[in-house]
């Protein structure tokens, strides 16, 4: 008796253990699955469609696009529902060629659009529908920022911005327009000692300083997938920048952030992503673009901006290519742009969605537009996942270890050629 | 018959056998694969062997950072190693005090860190610690009239930071190991080297230490090995992406993840794997070696 019921549990086991192994046909997972609509549970018919888009940002916007496009798409049968992943490039690494198990689309920003696109797993917009027709309303920026190598890969959805954020009842005064009068106010109002700042900014974060950089006319990497931090202007860039991060406490976002929304600090150099805990903070808030301050050479600072959008994996847009391009042509429309400003402060990529008069009075999303005026698509190509680390053991070299910017500059260059002949 | 007795703890076994298969041993053996590939961004379905090519160039990263990270990896070990056993058996022996009241509570209390997860630990007294602006350490500083440091930008500051954070995180462990075998000795042996005169230095040093050596080796170079290889500190509180402090300081496998492992490049990545692992293995045999001598 006890060899049959310890056979009997070992074959459990095994059985459990290998249950994870068996496939599921893309076909029998969609049969079986309940789609939410309208807050209500219904079974699907085998007509709909599902489009399973993978993401990693912010549930709320996602949940605003989802609503969007089931509601829009309701009558073509097209069910879209998002996940979200952590670490979505490693995820679409694996699951990138995975008809069964990987999505449909992916929802991301645009800078890791060039490594996507070199494995292989995404297709062109082209491939799918009439990606001239579906960008006339798109911002010209954005659709340039989704662009790699002369092939589009994404719809831009919308896009971020950094921006110049102030507690109106700390910031005394106009805010200046000159970033050397800014260095003023903040040499006159801060106290590093007792903790009290007038201006902090994550200053050894690349994206954080690319506004500086850009302005003075450096770089982190070209289009050609050259590095520049020893270039002669990025070094100014740093050395200018330097003075600054002597004012803005250690740099670190936690800190950074939490200064400000204690009113320790009345300005912040931050994106959108801020915001809702600046409201949960109870500051007044006051909006000012990176692009309405002007550099000593005469340039307006220029920001990175990342671009939020959609890419469809190859098999999807071989598989069920009407059902993606009815997605696409309504997540690029002016419904999901008005709706995603309104109620998510999201700067939207279709231009038609600014003629609404909610998106026009939105403080928030008026900076982000304005600061695309002088705002460069972080860059896209592969070559950029692997400078993000060499720019910054730079800038924190300079700003935290007082190293000399010609020698640390020169360290880094090399630790980045490194970094990009280790990827081939 | 005979056949059969043999096949029987195989077959027992087997269950577990291709578990460890498929989840141990499989993997290794798919890095080992992928290393002798060009699988990378530029090659991710069309990759193929290239031979040795990825160790070579592995081999030819050895260069003045990779020895400096050898050495920067010693010296944490040693620092580490000797600080932790000196101050677990002085702990230990405190604890073992007679008369000492609330015993459990204390040792209760000091397994704390121990039982925490380690990203947790790390990141409290990043931000407990040695953050700037919220940290104990400076506010302490300021209250008596000091200026504020930031102890994780300089390597020689970062690297005692790290230690301490370690020693926090280790000490438990080798403390409760070392109590568990200060209790083992016989207190007979005591008792009768008082008789023949001898002081607290001679019981320690020819009673105490040879009969707890047993005891605390095996739990000494197991501890040694995880020091060798350790990663979260180091990297947490220095390197970690969107916060990086200043500090350059690098062990080897801070170094191997920082030059290998964001590159994208698989092929290479797996031949810096396969070779870390051949080095743990060698360590780990040594370490085998020592332990059936004790």
């Amino acid at each position: 008796m006890k060899r049959i019921l310890s056979s009997l549990l070992c074959g459990c086991m095994i059985m459990g253990l290998m249950a994870g192994c068996g496939q599921t046909t893309a076909s029998s997972t969609a049969d079986n699955t309940e789609a939410k609509e309208s807050g209500n549970d219904t079974v699907k018919n085998e007509d709909t469609t599902e489009i399973k888009i993978w993401h990693d940002g912010d549930e709320a916007i996602m949940g605003t696009i989802e609503s969007d496009l089931n509601e829009t798409l309701k009558a073509d049968n097209i069910t879209v529902s998002f996940e979200k992943k952590s670490g979505l490039t490693d995820q679409l690494q694996l699951y990138g060629n995975d008809a069964a198990n990987g999505p449909d689309m992916y929802f991301y920003a645009h800078d890791s659009l060039g490594m996507l696109a070199e494995m292989g797993i995404l297709a062109p917009i082209s491939d799918v529908t009439d990606v001239d027709a579906l960008d006339t309303d798109l911002n010209d920026m954005t659709v340039e920022a989704t662009t790699y190598k002369e092939t589009q890969y994404m719809i831009p959805v919308y896009f971020e911005t950094l921006l110049f954020l102030y507690n109106k009842d700390l910031w005394e005064g106009e805010v200046p327009t000159t970033t050397d009068e800014l260095y003023d106010y903040m040499t006159a109002h801060t106290d590093t000692d007792a903790g009290t700042y007038a201006v902090v900014n994550q200053h050894s974060t690349a994206y954080n300083v690319a506004p500086v950089i850009n302005g003075f006319g450096g770089y982190i990497i070209d289009k050609d997938g050259n590095p520049g931090l020893n270039a002669v202007e990025t070094k100014e860039a740093i050395s200018y920048n330097q003075k600054f991060a002597e004012l803005q406490a250690d740099g670190d976002y936690n800190t950074v952030s939490t200064l400000f929304n204690e009113g320790n600090a009345a300005a912040i150099v931050g994106g959108p992503w801020l915001v809702s805990s600046i409201n949960d903070a109870g500051i007044n808030l006051g909006i000012k673009s990176l692009s309405e301050f002007t550099l000593p050479n005469g340039e307006a600072l220029a920001p990175y901006s990342g671009v939020q959008g959609v890419g469809v994996m190859k098999y999807a847009a071989e598989s069920k290519k009407d059902a993606v391009e009815k997605v696409l042509k309504a997540i690029a429309g002016e419904e999901v742009g008005v709706d995603l400003a309104v109620n998510n402060n999201c700067a939207p990529a279709n231009e038609k969605a600014y003629e609404n008069t909610e998106v026009t009075s939105n403080e928030m999303v008026q900076a982000i537009r304005k600061t695309a005026d002088t705002a460069e698509p972080m860059p896209n190509i592969p070559q950029m996942s692997v400078m993000w680390g060499p720019t910054e053991e730079f800038l924190a070299a300079v700003n935290k270890s007082d190293a000399d910017i010609d020698s640390a500059a020169e360290e880094y260059e090399q630790a980045a050629e490194t970094a990009i002949s280790d990827m081939q | 018959m005979k056949k059969k007795k043999r096949a029987v703890p195989w077959l027992y076994s087997a269950p577990a056998l291709i578990l460890i298969g498929i989840v141990v041993v499989f993997p290794i053996i798919y890095t080992a694969y992928i290393s002798f590939t060009n699988m990378n961004l530029y090659h991710w379905n069309d990759f193929h062997f290239i031979g040795l090519e990825n160790y070579k160039r592995a081999l030819l990263k050895a260069d003045s950072g990779f020895l400096s990270a050898i050495g920067v990896t010693i010296i944490w070990t040693v620092v580490n190693m000797v600080v932790q056993l000196v101050l677990a058996y002085f702990i230990a022996l405190g604890l073992n005090a007679k008369g000492l009241k609330l015993k459990r509570v204390y040792k209760t209390l000091l397994m704390f860190p121990w039982a925490m997860p380690a990203y947790v630990s790390i990141l409290l007294w990043k931000v407990c610690m040695y953050n700037t602006e919220f940290g104990l350490l400076n506010q302490l500083v300021t209250a008596l009239g000091g200026s504020k440091m930031n102890y994780l930008a300089e390597n020689v500051p970062a690297f005692f930071a790290c230690t301490i954070l370690n020693l926090w995180m280790a000490l438990p462990f080798m403390i409760m190991m070392i109590d568990g075998a200060l209790q083992s000795v016989d207190g007979s042996y005591y008792e009768s080297a008082t008789l023949d005169g001898a002081g607290v230095w001679q019981k320690t040093w020819y009673i105490t230490l040879p009969c707890i050596r047993p005891i605390i080796a095996p739990s000494a170079i197991m501890t040694t090995f995880t020091t060798f290889k350790q990663f979260d500190i180091v990297y947490l509180l220095t390197k970690q992406k969107g916060s990086l402090s200043g500090a350059s300081i690098q062990t080897i496998i801070t170094y191997a993840h920082q030059n290998a492992f964001v590159s994208n490049n698989y092929g290479l990545s797996s031949a810096v794997s396969i070779l870390i692992f051949v080095i743990i293995i060698v360590f780990s045999v040594f370490t085998n070696r020592g332990l059936k001598e004790e």
